[in-house]
């Protein structure tokens, strides 16, 4: 018998597409994937978050404040005391039982966790300059509670991190970028929902005070200081600027009036450690 | 610069992903060109999976004789073979790594039996293995082993 050789022609042992448009195949794949899981979740926080319990409520958010460092500030607890006074007797809100207490961070921000526990950060407090300044802080954090934003975050949030952890396990560098890219888009519905706080903030500011003066300075203050706009793209709050004008059209809007502050140097807030009223 | 340090990961995992790209295929062409051409060389050579039926006195004398090879995945193939894993499916990436070894594995085999002298190969075998603990773990690259060891024989010329 006679061997005669022959030379392969082709590979039938490799497939032969392209590997950068397999990767665009996959990339697409899983981006409508998790544009659809996304959705969904969204959804159901959406149809979810105005029937959630207020027992769960309190309890998730006591959950969350045994992970959080902080400290009740009894000269804050009073001046949200004073804001609530101003709400009308029929508003949602009364159903919370609120606390304020002060977290040691730089960051110039304030959380609204669930069951009503507003954490203000000490960065936040040594901006604060006047009585109404503060009012509106805490206004806009209680505009969250009355629409109820804090639970739609936290199940959007908790789903999202679900999702990844299920995807791509918990602590490799896809799942890493990946909830990034969520958290941009997670941002971007927020902006909403803080526009629409501070409109609620305003209300309230004007309703305890009688006029809406000092609404805006602590934002132009920020303003100031903040870098460009591209930094703000990704961030969970919308520009100063843009909130400054927002604030300013909804005052000429509503005809509201704009009188002096009432000083106050937030740093003070910080030692204070007994009771004093505010001015009235 | 703010922004550079901040989605530093990022921009490693991109880089790292174009370097494995580049360099992966750079490579893959290359070693496939070389394949080709040492298969065509040794065209005449026989290597047979099977045991010829020889008879008695025909074989002069029969020796051992492997090749092995060992074939990197780059960094892009992982990353497609990651997403494949969600999805399901060929993982047309990790295909051409396997067959590359083995033939690589196969080229030294006869190699080795054409430097001692070999007639032919007989009885050849292939096996793959992953190399390293870390070749199956998440964040790790792995390399896949593929050895082929077989009978090299020379004939009593006639």
């Amino acid at each position: 018998m006679k061997f005669t050789p022959r030379a392969l022609s082709g590979n039938v042992n490799v497939s032969s597409s392209h590997p950068l448009a397999e990767l665009a195949w996959l990339i697409g794949g899983l981006t409508t994937l998790l544009i659809a899981v996304y959705l969904a979740l969204w959804l159901a926080s959406e149809l979810l978050a105005p029937r959630v319990s207020m027992a769960v409520e309190v309890w998730a958010g006591q959950q969350l404040l045994k992970q959080t460092r902080h400290t009740v500030n009894p000269a804050l607890q009073q001046r949200l005391k004073a804001l609530l006074a101003t709400l009308p007797s029929d508003s949602s809100l009364h159903r919370y039982d609120f606390s304020v207490s002060v977290m040691e961070n730089r960051e110039i921000n304030a959380l609204a966790l669930p069951g009503g526990h507003i954490v203000v950060f000490s960065g936040l407090l040594q901006e604060i300059r006047s009585e109404n300044e503060l009012a509106m802080v805490l206004g806009h954090e209680m505009g969250h509670y009355a629409r109820r934003d804090h639970l739609r975050g936290l199940g959007r949030g908790l789903g999202a991190t679900l999702l990844m952890a299920t995807l791509f396990g918990q602590d490799s560098r896809a799942a890493g970028i990946a909830s990034r890219i969520f958290s941009g888009l997670e941002m971007r519905y927020s902006q909403k929902q803080e526009t629409a706080a501070d409109a609620f903030g305003l209300q309230l500011l004007n309703a305890r005070y009688g006029h809406t003066g000092g609404a805006s300075d602590f934002f132009s203050r920020l303003a100031d200081r903040s870098g460009g706009r591209f930094s703000y793209l990704l961030a969970s709050h919308p520009h100063p600027q843009d909130r400054i004008d927002s604030l300013q059209r909804q005052v000429a809007a509503a005809g509201y009036r704009v009188a002096e502050t009432v000083p106050l140097q937030g740093v003070d807030l910080l030692n204070e450690r007994a009771p004093s009223g505010p001015p009235a | 610069m703010e922004h550079f340090a901040a989605n530093f990961d990022i921009i490693l995992f991109l880089l790292l992903l174009a370097v494995g790209y580049t360099c992966g295929s750079l490579a893959e062409r290359r070693h496939y060109a070389s394949i080709n051409q040492r298969e065509n060389q040794q065209l005449q050579f026989q290597a047979m999976t099977v045991e010829p039926c020889l008879k008695p006195g025909q074989v002069k004398e029969s020796f051992l004789v492997q090749g092995s090879a060992v074939i990197s995945i780059d960094y892009f193939k992982r990353l497609l073979a990651i997403l494949r894993n969600i999805f399901g499916g060929r993982v047309k990436a990790y295909e051409s790594l396997i067959d590359r070894a083995r033939r690589e594995a196969t080229l030294r085999l006869k190699e080795q039996a054409l430097a001692q002298g070999a007639d032919m190969v007989v009885n050849l075998r292939l096996e793959t293995s992953t190399i390293g603990n870390s070749a199956n773990r998440k964040k790790q690259v792995g390399s896949v082993e593929a050895i082929a060891y077989g009978t090299a024989i020379t004939l009593h010329k006639r």
